[in-house]
């Protein structure tokens, strides 16, 4: 016989060839995707791309042992060939009895496609003129911005849209559309010393009518190199510190490791026994929201297929859920909640950025990130930044060459503010915040 | 020399890619010209086996089957992929590259078929489609069990093994054809030690593009024992000061600190659209005299090691740097014709999916006068890395950054006490400048280096004799 083309006849016919090899249970999906780039450099095209892609994946239990695989082989006699490898590869494991597909009755979509909304129809009828007029657009508007110290400017344009399927031998069988865009640009100046200091600005959004105008994403993208130049490291110390709303991700992205249920159960972790104690001070709190409109990190179902739904995760600084798959739910002996993170929403403050600012004699706002690290186990991080000094709230240099350093457990503590500004084209949406008596590092 | 070309067609026949096939996709990609035009067949498979809670509990398995089409005309590329090998879809794909970098260019005629015989810098006794499972399970279950026995405050034991075989098939327009065979195998095993109320991790890892021949029972305790190590000397390491103070690398591993300060702004397509800060100092004095630096492809077995590049050209042993003086790029079809060089080999791609670019693959620095004791010796307080976990650069500023997972305090020529989990910043130029004493103890690093540019993520190796900084900035003084 000929294999299905539509995606769920596809997954529900290997459901039933691995439950004809002897497989216990198993959930597949299919990944059908399409993504176009367009780039452009000096008033031309540097590089375009458009491709499609069809993935299967597949977990599956066998006798109480889990496997996991995957292919893009999708003629007939490979995939055969596949599953009857991917079955044999499981016999030799041992078993793990913590491995299941979750209830059938936890399963389902919480939100509807429409709910959701992260399908904008605009892209099923982009076109390539369309896009390279985007491209196009914004690269005037980036080059309308040069002056003396400028060399060079490069702009894209990216959107994909896709279904994901999946059906598995308990019952679950549903499908999910979503489509992205983004665009952004770079320049890159002039500096003493042969520096090229390089800013850029990006944005991404689920429909295309949610990114911001050209002309702002040009603004930020000079402004950011042009502040650039001339930076360098103060006096190492204790400063208070201004986390702008664009870059707080990666400080609350410490977090998701010491509250994931796989570092609690290999013992990874400073938050694993902290659940309902305070780890940050009352302006925290965090929500993780799948049910999100147009949000990037919405979905209607999690990892394990259960209906996904809105959680605090810290309220008012204390911690209130640790993330638990089906899996190490039952390792830890622990109710089931999510095994990973959808939108993740700060709860905003109610005044402007600038005010946070305002009153401090110096103050370090911090716009980006250069390498680091966190520790997940003793909750110590050290990160490279570049920002600016500020002082009552006015810019008097720009700051490279620096890390601030801390500890997760810790550092929310010393939250002594948020303000009004969620950044919305992310999905951590996180407003500017305020640390006080933060180390950094320079001279 | 080898020629695995006739058998990796005869693999790729058996998906129907025959010499008609890529003729007709080769045609459809020029239609509109090109200067240049290729198809990159892969083809690969994976397994990954684990360990956790005692138990051999996890196995993936991956196939990835597809063709990138290229069409260059200029410096301008027009970039299509399909994963169904079939005529039909590849000669659309070949049509839409050629529609995108339309524009320009005269059409391109096939020519005569031109092949070449390459190096065999990776030969394996057995392809690891050919090592069953069960013959990787009793690594598996000696490694966590020596990890165990190697200290009594050991917890946990997380143990994983990975490995692969991808082949290549590079068709191009101007008749190159050359096929690759590329192992690939990584084992990585992390502990979490306790010692009363005190808590740490500590892992190690080794790779290779290599057999199961890889796993020698040097390699096998070193990697129980490095990490059990690290984990028993993280326990005991505090945070250093913050600040900047000298900065001693350690043989080996450090060689991200040349990954990050130059490696990437040597990569070409940076120089020639001008946003690297070394765009302009070809030929300049930016290091020391006993700083020689290169970018190597030809380290049997290593993860940087290629046979051929993914463009289809020749690999080799690039000099970067040579006593301190910038003599190289690193170059890729476009950047080697517009500066009018022979390409480097450097022209790679993560997988199909992706049209290569300008590269590294193992890069090190060459042994110095220095005995590395002496140079530990000659600072009176500064930090020595040892092991690092990832970094990072700004390729037009010039700032760069890594993090130092282990370490050591220097104080009065020293190893005093340990440190760790601190990120390092600088900047190139300044830090290479800054390198006074070389060791004369070069190591390449075993470890499953991956370096990633615009979303591409390929193995590396990188190595490093010990060496001195005179100053960078320490991320350190909680």
């Amino acid at each position: 016989m000929t294999l299905p083309q539509n995606a769920i006849d596809l997954a529900a016919h290997v459901v039933a060839r691995a439950k004809a090899l002897g497989v216990d249970e198993i959930s597949v999906g299919v990944s059908e995707s399409t993504n176009t780039e367009i780039s452009r450099r000096e008033q031309r095209v540097e590089q375009a791309s458009s491709s499609s892609t069809r993935r299967l994946g597949l977990s599956l239990l066998l006798d109480g042992r889990w496997s996991t695989h995957s292919t893009s082989d999708l003629r007939e006699d490979a995939l055969d060939v596949f599953l009857r490898r991917a079955v044999d590869a499981t016999r030799w494991l041992e078993p793990d009895p913590d491995r299941a597909l979750a209830p059938a009755e936890l399963c389902g979509r919480g939100t509807s496609e429409g709910a959701l909304d992260h399908y904008d129809r605009t892209w099923d009828t982009l076109s390539a003129d369309d896009r390279a007029d985007w491209a196009k657009r914004l690269e005037e508007a980036v080059l309308a911005r040069k002056d003396d110290r400028f060399i060079s400017a490069s702009v894209d344009f990216s959107d994909g849209g896709g279904k994901h399927t999946q059906v598995t031998s308990n019952g679950f069988s549903d499908a999910t559309e979503d489509a992205w865009f983004s665009f952004g640009g770079s320049v890159t100046l002039s500096d003493e010393g042969g520096r090229r200091p390089e800013g850029s600005s990006h944005y991404g959004a689920r429909y295309l009518s949610d990114l911001p105008p050209v002309e702002r994403v040009a603004e930020e993208a000079h402004r950011r190199a042009h502040e650039a130049i001339g930076s360098g490291p103060i006096e190492s110390g204790r400063y208070p510190m201004i986390l702008a709303n664009r870059v707080a991700g990666r400080i609350l992205g410490t977090l998701a490791g010491p509250i994931d249920g796989g570092s609690i159960h290999h013992g990874r972790t400073c938050l694993g026994d902290r659940l309902n104690t305070a780890i940050g001070s009352e302006h925290l709190t965090l929500i993780d929201d799948p049910t999100i409109p147009r949000g990037l990190g919405s979905t209607p179902w999690d990892d394990d297929l259960m209906v996904a739904r809105p959680r605090v995760v810290i309220e008012k600084g204390v911690l209130r859920m640790h993330y638990l798959s089906t899996y190490y739910a039952r390792k830890l002996g622990r109710p089931v909640t999510t095994g990973s993170a959808s939108n993740w929403v700060v709860s905003p403050g109610p005044r402007d950025p600038a005010e946070l600012s305002r009153a401090l004699p110096k103050a370090i706002l911090v716009t980006g990130w250069l390498g680091g690290n966190a520790n997940p186990v003793t909750g110590d991080f050290s990160y490279g930044i570049r920002g600016k000094l500020l002082e009552y709230g006015e810019p008097t240099k720009g700051l490279s060459e620096m890390n601030v350093t801390g500890n997760i457990a810790t550092i929310f503590h010393q939250l002594a503010e948020v303000a009004n500004d969620p950044w919305m084209w992310s999905s951590t949406r996180s407003p500017t915040m305020l640390f006080h008596d933060v180390q950094f590092s320079g001279t | 020399m080898q020629d695995l070309t006739p058998s990796v067609e005869a693999h790729f026949a058996g998906f129907g890619v025959d010499d008609d096939l890529v003729r007709a996709a080769l045609a459809a990609a020029t239609t509109h010209g090109a200067d240049f035009a290729e198809l990159f067949f892969q083809h690969s498979t994976s397994t990954s086996i684990g360990l956790s809670d005692r138990l051999i509990n996890r196995v993936h398995t991956s196939v990835d089957l597809g063709v990138g089409v290229r069409v260059v005309i200029g410096d301008q590329v027009g970039y299509a992929y399909t994963e169904d090998l079939e005529l039909a879809s590849v000669l659309r794909a070949a049509a839409t590259a050629s529609e995108i970098a339309r524009g320009g260019g005269a059409p391109h005629p096939v020519s005569v078929l031109r092949r070449f015989p390459i190096p065999n810098l990776y030969p394996v006794s057995r392809s690891w489609d050919d090592v069953e499972i069960g013959e990787r399970l009793p690594l598996v279950r000696a490694w966590e069990q020596r990890a165990f026995d190697l200290d009594a405050r050991v917890r946990k034991v997380q143990v994983s093994l990975s490995d692969g075989t991808s082949q290549v098939y590079i068709a191009r327009a101007d008749g190159v054809r050359v096929g690759d065979v590329r192992p690939m195998t990584t084992a990585y095993l992390s502990v979490t030690v306790e010692d009363g109320d005190k808590k740490e991790s500590g892992s190690y890892n080794v790779a290779g593009r290599t057999g199961i021949e890889l796993y020698t029972p040097e390699r096998q305790e070193r990697l129980a024992k490095e990490a059990v190590h690290r984990a028993m000397q993280a326990l005991d390491a505090g945070s250093p000061p913050a600040g900047e103070m000298p900065v001693v690398m350690a043989a080996g591993s450090s060689g991200i600190l040349l990954h990050e300060a130059i490696g990437h702004g040597l990569e070409a397509d940076f120089n020639r659209k001008g946003i690297s800060i070394f765009a302009d100092k070809m030929g300049q004095s930016i290091a020391h005299d006993t700083v020689t630096i290169v970018d190597d492809a030809t380290i049997p077995g290593s993860r940087g090691a290629l046979n051929v590049d993914d463009e289809g050209n020749a690999t080799e042993r690039t000099t970067l740097v040579q006593n301190g003086v910038l003599k190289g790029y690193l170059h890729d079809q476009i950047s080697a014709k517009q500066y009018g060089v022979t390409p480097t080999g450097s022209g790679r791609r993560q997988s199909f999916r992706h049209p290569p670019l300008p590269r590294m693959r193992a890069t090190y620095m060459e042994a110095g006068p220095h005995d590395p004791s002496a140079i530990i010796a000659s600072v009176d307080r500064g930090i020595y890395c040892d092991s690092f976990s990832n970094g990072q650069v700004q390729i037009g500023g010039g700032d760069f950054a890594f993090f130092v997972r282990y370490g050591w305090m220097i104080e009065g020529g020293k190893l005093t006490r340990p440190v760790k989990d601190v990120n390092l910043i600088g900047n190139g130029p300044k830090v290479l400048a800054a390198i006074d004493m070389v060791g004369n103890d070069l190591e390449i690093d075993e470890g499953g280096w991956t370096c990633g540019k615009d979303g591409q993520g390929v193995a590396v190796s990188q190595g490093m004799p010990t060496v001195r900084v005179q100053k960078l900035s320490v991320g350190g003084g909680r």
